[in-house]
């Protein structure tokens, strides 16, 4: 059985925010203009973003509203009425309530009847765990299709009062490295067991992921709070307590970030010696880079050894959207697919790695025609 | 850097040579004294131990080299003229093993008189044992990964080191010596892998040879905590 991507939404709260503005939304941390953030921003190259929170740091939009807005959108461009989706499969790294599952509050914003549902939870990589779910679902024909849906809706982590809560008063670098780097959206994909005529049709050619877990101390987290070894943030006496020991701030080990480069990289040397790439047919590279420094050594020898994609086939749209989590690469595909006219056979190799323990998802898709 | 070209074979024995790196850097990650010092928990004792122990391989770390240079024939003298320069600028490395042993505090007769563990046994003996065999190019394999770990004690774990104790005398300069020239070292591998790298056959001695040292490695690497 094969899967297609048959169609995509996404969706960005509010205007796109430039970096001048950045703090007008997140508000100045005890008053004070952050001696960060210029820093940071040169090195992501991100220009604009959306977030879900105004100016008085007030949520006007939900995560599982964004996200059913995105499936709503994605489910309105196809030839499916909502009444047939068979499967939602969402991801998210926080939603809007610790339980139930985001899927369940996925559903009834988008009001779907008797789906099989599933909700991953993680990172960045969530959303490509959340899309394998859907793929297999269908691959092995038990559902007709299914929508994907990820969403995030971090910038409530970032507003100035949460790091005004800490006791030691101090914002280290590591809590507040993320605060320049991550934004608000969703994206969403409609998987089918068959290509329609009309439109583009995306074949899933295989879905792999390799997660380094074991070998490597957590990178990205929230939970625990700086030099804390054991006690996370449900061990505390009160919720309050664990916030002002900062076990609730959004946390990035960047000693550790750079790992992460040669984890992408391993991976992808793998599937070149399994037979599950060949690179010199790849068309486009679609990678969920969080910032432009990605460059390492290891791309070097990369280049001379033959096994570098040229720069005129990656896409991205990182620096005008913004670096979304999990829903990253569902509104990239979006908006590559969108603005692309691709030809039937065309190839897109996607890789989406996460920092939070070292996971590194790849995917790898034919643009479906009438062959 | 100015890249060489590599020819398609030469390419593809690179790529391989940096998978196996890469799986070796993942699998180091789980070496107990090597989580300690990404980790930052590392104790004097364990650097000292970790010096004590890196010092029994590479005193004699110079003799698989200058032997596999004269075990490559007329047919490989322009390699053989590489491996002995090679040879030579590494072979008293071990020197600064004991410098830095003794500025951490060590005894001088201590570091020289320990012997190998168990891993450095396996891997002294394997090296010596192709260094031995006619024109073993497959050793191209194992320069990459002492190179690679080289690279990666003068990049990160020096660092590290220094992060986390200060010493009154630089202890630190046998990892940063080897990331002096890394440059030119790194062309002269690829130079050697262009010139060896002519036929599957070498393509696969080198990489099988590449696996064994970074395994080996490892297996030194983990004695370290049991010597």
């Amino acid at each position: 059985m094969e899967v297609y991507i048959n169609s995509t939404g996404r969706y960005l709260p509010g205007k796109a925010i430039d970096n001048e503005e950045i703090e007008t939304v997140l508000g100045l941390i005890h008053g004070k203009k952050s001696r960060l953030k210029n820093k940071i921003l040169k090195s992501n190259g991100i220009l604009t973003r959306h977030y879900a929170i105004n100016q008085q740091q007030q949520t006007y939009i939900s995560n599982s509203e964004m996200a059913a807005n995105a499936g709503n959108i994605c489910i309105e461009s196809s030839y499916l009425s909502p009444s047939k989706i068979e499967m939602l499969s969402c991801a998210t790294s926080q939603g809007d309530l610790v339980l139930p599952g985001f899927g369940s509050m996925v559903q009834a914003a988008l009001n779907l009847s008797e789906v099989e549902l599933h909700t991953s939870h993680g990172i960045c990589s969530s959303s490509m765990m959340a899309l394998k779910a859907a793929f297999q679902n269908v691959k092995c024909e038990d559902s007709k299709n299914a929508l994907v849906v990820a969403s995030e809706l971090t910038s409530r982590l970032f507003k100035n009062s949460r790091y005004e809560q800490l006791e030691s008063n101090e914002v280290d670098f590591n809590a507040e490295f993320l605060r320049w780097m991550l934004s608000d959206g969703a994206g969403a994909l409609l998987l089918e067991n068959q290509k329609r005529p009309t439109g583009t049709s995306v074949r899933i050619d295989w879905i792999k992921s390799f997660s380094h877990a074991n070998s490597f101390p957590v990178c990205m987290s929230v939970g625990q709070a700086k030099n804390e070894e054991t006690k996370t943030w449900q061990d505390y006496n009160s919720y309050a307590e664990a916030e002002k020991s900062g076990a609730l701030l959004l946390r990035q080990d960047v000693r550790l970030l750079d790992n992460i480069v040669s984890v992408g990289v391993q991976g992808f040397l793998k599937l070149i010696a399994e037979g599950h790439v060949d690179i010199n047919k790849i068309d486009h590279v679609l990678c969920h880079f969080s910032s432009k420094y990605f460059k390492s050594k290891i791309f070097d020898m990369l280049e001379t050894a033959g096994a570098s994609i040229p720069e005129n086939k990656w896409y991205t749209n990182l620096y005008e959207r913004g670096n979304t989590g999990c829903a990253s690469i569902f509104i990239m595909l979006d908006e590559f697919i969108k603005s692309h006219n691709l030809k039937a056979g065309e190839t897109i190799f996607c890789m989406v790695p996460e920092s939070g323990r070292f996971n590194c998802a790849y995917m790898h898709l034919t643009v479906a025609g009438n062959e | 850097m100015e890249n060489t070209v590599l020819t398609p074979l030469g390419q593809s024995c690179l790529q391989s040579l940096l998978k196996v790196w890469l799986d070796f850097d993942l699998a180091m990650n789980q070496v107990p004294v090597v989580k300690r010092l990404e980790q930052g928990r590392l104790s004097l004792e364990d650097y000292q131990t970790l010096l004590l122990n890196l010092r029994q391989q590479v005193i004699e770390g110079s003799r698989w080299i200058s032997r596999s240079a004269s075990s490559f024939d007329r047919d490989y003298s322009d390699v053989r003229s590489t491996v002995i320069g090679h040879s030579k600028e590494e072979h008293r490395d071990y020197l600064l093993l004991e410098a830095d042993y003794v500025a951490t505090g060590g005894k001088l007769e201590d570091i020289q008189s320990a012997t190998k563990n168990i891993g450095s046994e396996a891997l002294h003996g394997f090296l010596m044992y192709r260094a031995t065999q006619t024109n073993p190019v497959d050793l191209i394999g194992a320069m990459w990964i002492i190179e690679g770990i080289g690279n990666k004690m003068a990049t990160r774990w020096s660092k590290l080191i220094n992060e986390q104790f200060a010493f009154d005398n630089k202890a630190t300069s046998f990892m940063d010596y080897h990331g002096e020239n890394d440059e030119s070292h790194l062309q002269e591998l690829y130079n050697l892998i262009d010139r060896v790298a002519t036929s599957t056959k070498n393509n696969e001695d080198i990489v099988r040879t590449a696996k064994v040292v970074a395994k080996l490695y490892q297996l030194q690497l983990e004695e370290v905590d049991n010597a």
